[in-house]
This record gives C-alpha cells, structure tokens and sequence, in this order.
C-alpha cells in the first residue's frame, strides 16, 4: 500500500514528526473539521441518531448476501452492469479489460478510498493508460507523488507557495500563489480531462438495494462531472456500502456529510440510476459497478464485523490526537487514523500492518463522535489482546501494560498511580505541559508533550462537588 | 467472481446472525426541516445563502427582470449566451426578454450540440423538480429536456422552481427520488456552488461545476 512496504510505523512516524508544516497544517484542518461536526449536532439527539444509523447498518450487514443480491438484480433491471470481485486483482483486471476492450487511454476519476485500496491507479498506468485524479487535493497530491494526508483534504500539508510552484513546474508557467487563481487554473486543466477522458472511474458513498441506484457525495462537483460526461462510468464500491431504500439515505446522507464537514449536505448528491436513458440528452452509455469483497466478508464473521458499518466520515481522525501528530502519511497505510488502525490490519493481514492497533492513545475520543457508534477503541484493544497473545509474558511491554490493567482494576491501586504521576511529573511539568520526560516516556515527548497530571484529581474534584452540593 | 459463490460466501460468514429492525424513525439530523409555506420559502433563501448561493422569491410577473438581474451578476469573462433547457419553457417569454435586457443571447440547442454549446456558455438555465426548505437543495432531473450539462458546464446555473415545489427537509425529498429511479439516469440535489477548500483550508467557489448558483422560487 501507499509508501508503507517495508517500514514500521514508528520509523514512518519519525519522518513525519520532522514536518513541523505538515502537522502544523493537519492540526489546523482537524480542528476546524470537528468544530464544523460539533456545531451542527449542537441542539440534536447525536446519541438518538446513532443509535439509529447503527441499527441501519447492522441490520444491513447481518443481511448483506440478500441486499447485495437485490442490488444488482435491480442495476441490471435499469442497464447496470454488476460484477462481484473477490479480490484487489479481480477488480483491477475487470477495469484494465474494459478499458482494453474500448482502446481508452485517459480516465478521468474522482475520490474513492477503495480504488486507492486496491491500486487502481496503479494497475491501469502499469496497463499503459492515464488516470486522472480530479478532487483538486488529490490531483495535486498526485501530481507530487505523494499520498494524501487527509481523508477530506488530501493535500492539507502542501502550502499555497509550494502548489503554485508545483503547478507552474508541471505546466511550464508562472502561476499566483492564490488559492481562488490556482484552483482556476486547476479547473481548466481537468475540465479538459473530463471532456476527453473515455472512462470516468469513481467511488460509491452509498448503494441503495431497492433500486439499484447509489450516490457519490462531492462538493467541487467531480464526482457528477466524472459520472456524466465520459461515455462509460465504472463505479467501485466496498460490498458494505449499501442500503436497503432511499428512506435511511435521509438518515445516512446526512450523518456522513455533517460528520465529515461539519453541513448537513455536500454542493452534490449525485444519483445514478443506470446508464442514459432513451431519449436522454446525455450521460454515459455503460455504467459499470464493481462489487468488492477484499477480505470483507471474513470480518463479518469474526468479532470486529461493526468495523463494516464504517461510512468513511473521518471524523475518529479529526479527534485522534495521534493522527493530529503524524498525519495520513504517518500510518502508511490508505486507512489512516483510528478507523484505519483496526481496519488496516484486518484487510491487509497482521503481519503486514500488527503494528497499527499500538498507534492510539486509547483515549476513546473516536468512539464518541462516530456516527455509526463503532467500538474503535474497544477493537484497538481487542487486536492488540491478540498480537500480544501470540507474544507471551516475556515481552516487557506485555509486562507492563499487565501490571498496569491489574492496578487500575482495584481503587486503592489505581488512586495510588494517580499520586505516583502527579509527584513523580513535579520536576518535569512546565506550564502544565511536559515537554521532557525520562526514557521510556522520552519516546513520547520526543514528538510530542504530554499533558501534565492534573493537580487535583477528578475523584476529590467530584467528591467535593458533591459535598458542596 | 461468479456471482452466487459471491453471495453464498457471504450468507456463510453470516450464518446464525439475528438482524437488528431497522428503526421506524429516528430523532431530527441536521438536514431535517419543518417549514412549510412562506415560512418555507424563507428557510430555503437563508439555507442556500448561507452556502454561497444566491436565492430570490419573484412573483411571475418579475421573472424577466429577476432574469435580467440573474444574467447582469455574470462573472467577468464569461460567454455572454446562455443555454436554455427545454423543461423551462412555460417561462419562455419571460427568459428571452430578460436575457435580451441583460445582453445575452438565449441558445436552445439540438440535442447533439448540447455539450459544447454548454461549455462554451456563461449560463445553463434549467428548472427543478423540488426544492428542500432546511438545505436550501434543489432536485436536477435529467431527462429529454433536462440535458445534464446544461447545469454543469456553464459557468452560472439558473434554476426556476415554483415556490409550491418546496419539501420541508431532505427525509422527504427520498420517496421522490426514489420514484425517478424508473424515469431519469441521474438526478442531483445541488446545494450552492461548486466549491472546494482544498489549498489552505481557504473555500474556492467554481471548483469544477458552476462558480455562480442563482435559484428563482416563482411565486
Ligand atoms: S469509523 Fe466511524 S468516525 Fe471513523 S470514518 Fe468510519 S464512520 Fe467515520
């Protein structure tokens, strides 16, 4: 995947500590992310409507082979072409065929996690064909070589100065370092990508079971672009993401947007319900939708099938504050965060990605904002009780986090490590921030501080509330 | 893959799995919306301009000068037609002679010239089929005298919706999109102008669709 072969967490998360901007950048973007999410459930039911999107959707999963079953049969009733794919190399080969089969050489996509999971991109260049990213961010990463930092603002840790260099290099003119000046000059290039392009490729935000029809959810209007103008349309969904009936999209829609971006509805909900109709003006002759399993359907069995509810919102990353600290890049993986913690390494095999699970503080912000209520935290713990069981008591890692389950478990211990920290920080604590510690919690604040220990601990804050009255 | 052993290894993952009922109903989200009537129309204004969008209430009878205003707030630079779709033709009269006013030139393509008349001009104008009040959305829906470009490529989009068109929130807008399955490719609900933030969080109108978003609610 994505720049990861090879290295560890750890080493990636070094290099990336090194890019003040880049985590400067990241830090600005997640923080206005969720000040957007939290202002618009500001007044609503945010446990009441969870409560609801989660049932929808394991209500789905847990009837998946029948809603599956109806959603192609009724694609295929409007002209859909559905094809289930086992595997990355199915879907892959599905596509590069089918652009062989109509000698296309340029293809002209919009943002999709899934295609990045499988590397689309990479088996159609490997074919000899051009794709063209055409989210703004994605096409600049794109252009750098680089791999998005941001589920919703791919190129969040590039400066205005170093696109306007990026662009005028690529394109051999002088361009403006402004934003409105450069995503002009961006609309221009791809605008005629999309006329010329024979294939338009995107994602699938969610299927709707009832008809056949799905949606892709964009503000630049992309995805509509890339789904309107080339004569052949092939959409690439994850076999989770469908719905029984339009009815939960009034529900789902709007809990994938606002926890996203923090509105309730994106610039376009763009509906596909087949190819161009007789009598239609316009829209692609053929509309494809490639299925994927890709090692779905073994998490539906196993303990972590809830992961499969996972609407692709970002918002666990938005309040991560290790994903705050190392960014998209830092988890090497095209899942980042902690959604792509637990997922990654369930996709992917642990032994290619185990060391993602220990990427969390498991401090549960992410469990509180998801909007279909996944356990991430819970299934953090749950892969790294797996890992370790492989381990054994010798690891002193092990060791420790043992010592420290079995003293938090009894209240006269767990009050006694609480005064342990705040007398043991007292030489190290500046301004309520500790920016230094002794080895091993050097391994942390070389990166990053670590809130001091409050003075007072909540337990006596609490009791004397209480006396208080 | 074949498709049934598809299917059939997913119905074993899941053998002896009870399915949760779906919910009958849920509490308000954040694109739930009550307005009806006059109180409506003012949801959708305040909803679609707080997006970058420009709304505007006309009585019939000022259609053509809310036209004329439409086509005189083109952007600098932009081609001085604009394309018509055939689906606003009850308000034909009204359209040329406010695009006469403003200066530009009303183009009713063949079917086959749609595309590059629509690339090429400053304005689609097209009708829709509702609008949602909380969100300030109208529905697009393609179809014989819908072409999809005509609000896509233009660099403003004109939309006229009867202000008795309007849905309360986007929940009751689903059964109506869910009965153009059978009649339209592609509908789309359009919230404001095409946008991005992508270079410094800073929010860019015009990212690929129109920069200039102007809906009409004829009263
Ligand atoms: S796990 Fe939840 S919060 Fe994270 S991306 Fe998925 S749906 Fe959003």
């Amino acid at each position: 995947m994505t720049g990861a072969a090879g290295s560890s967490f750890r080493e990636r998360a070094e290099v990336q500590l090194a890019n003040a901007r880049m985590r400067a950048n990241v830090a600005v973007a997640v923080d206005q992310r969720e000040r957007g999410r939290r202002a618009i459930f500001d007044g609503l039911d945010h446990a009441g409507l969870v409560g609801a999107a989660q049932a929808i959707r394991d209500h789905t999963l847990a009837r998946l082979d029948r809603y599956l079953g109806e959603f192609a049969r009724n694609a295929e009733a409007r002209g859909t072409k559905v094809f289930f794919a086992a595997d990355a190399a199915e879907a892959v080969g599905y596509v590069r065929d089918l652009l062989a089969a109509r000698g296309v050489r340029l293809v002209a996509k919009s943002k999709s996690m899934v295609t990045e999971e499988i590397e689309l991109n990479r088996g159609l260049a490997e074919f000899g064909a051009e794709v063209v990213e055409t989210d703004l961010g994605e096409y600049l990463v794109q252009l750098a070589g680089e791999a998005p930092s941001h589920i919703t603002a791919p190129a969040v840790h590039m400066s205005r100065g170093e696109i306007a260099a990026l662009l005028s290099r690529r394109h051999g003119r002088r361009l403006p370092e402004d934003p409105e000046a450069l995503t002009g000059f961006v609309r221009g290039v791809l605008r005629e990508t999309f006329l010329a392009a024979g294939v338009g490729i995107s994602g699938v935000n969610f299927a709707v079971a009832e008809t056949g029809s799905f949606v892709t959810v964009t503000n630049e209007g992309n995805g509509r672009m890339v789904t309107s103008l080339p004569p052949v349309h092939v959409a690439i969904m994850g076999m989770e993401r469908i719905v029984p009936s339009f009815r939960d999209l009034g529900l789902m829609l709007p809990m994938l947007v606002a926890s996203s971006v923090g509105r309730p509805v994106t610039a376009y909900l763009s509906f596909v319900n087949g190819p161009r109709r007789p009598g239609e003006v316009d829209g692609p002759e053929e509309v494809h939708v490639v299925v994927l399993d890709n090692g779905r359907s073994a998490i539906l069995r196993s303990a972590y099938r809830s992961v499969l509810r996972c609407i692709r919102c970002g918002a666990c990353q938005n309040v991560c504050p290790v994903y705050r600290q190392v960014g998209g890049h830092g988890y090497g993986s095209v899942y980042a965060g902690p959604i792509g913690a637990v997922v990654t390494p369930l996709l992917q095999g642990r032994d290619r990605a185990g060391d993602l699970p220990f990427a969390s503080s498991l401090c549960g912000a992410c469990d509180e904002v998801c909007p279909v209520g996944i356990p991430l935290s819970g299934h953090l713990l749950g892969l790294r009780a797996d890992a370790v069981r492989g381990k054994g008591l010798a690891d002193p890692e092990t060791a420790a986090w043992r010592a420290w389950a079995a003293a938090w478990r009894r209240p006269e211990t767990y009050r006694l490590t609480g005064l342990v920290a705040r007398l043991g920080q007292l030489p190290l604590a500046r301004g309520g921030r500790i920016s230094r510690a002794p080895f091993p919690l050097s391994r942390w604040t070389g990166g990053r501080d670590l809130p001091a220990a409050a003075g007072e601990t909540f337990r006596a804050r609490w009791e004397r509330r209480l006396r208080r009255g | 893959m074949d498709r049934t052993a598809f299917l059939r290894q997913v119905r074993g993952e899941l053998r002896g799995t009870r399915a949760p009922e779906r919910p009958p109903a849920w509490p308000a989200t954040p694109a739930s919306g009550s307005a009806r009537g006059p109180a409506a129309v003012l949801a959708f204004l305040e909803a679609l301009a707080g997006v970058g969008g420009v709304g505007r209430a006309v009585a019939r009878q000022a259609l053509a000068a809310a036209v004329t205003a439409a086509a005189a707030a083109l952007p600098e630079g932009a081609g001085r037609t604009a394309v018509v779709a055939p689906d606003t033709d009850a308000w034909r009269e009204a359209i040329d002679a406010g695009l006469a006013a403003a200066g530009v030139e009303p183009v009713r393509p063949a079917p086959d010239g749609w595309r590059e008349a629509a690339a090429a001009a400053g304005m689609g104008i097209t009708s829709a089929a509702l609008g949602v009040a909380s969100t300030g959305s109208v529905l697009i829906v393609p179809g014989p005298n819908t072409p999809r470009v005509a609000g896509l490529l233009p660099e403003a989009h004109l939309v006229l919706l009867p202000a008795d068109q309007l849905v309360p929130g986007l929940e009751e807008a689903m059964p109506v999109l869910a009965s153009l399955a059978d009649r339209s490719s592609a509908p789309v609900l359009v919230t404001g102008p095409s946008r991005t933030s992508d270079i410094e969080m800073v929010t860019v109108f015009g990212a690929h669709g129109p920069r200039r978003l102007e809906v009409l609610l004829i009263g």
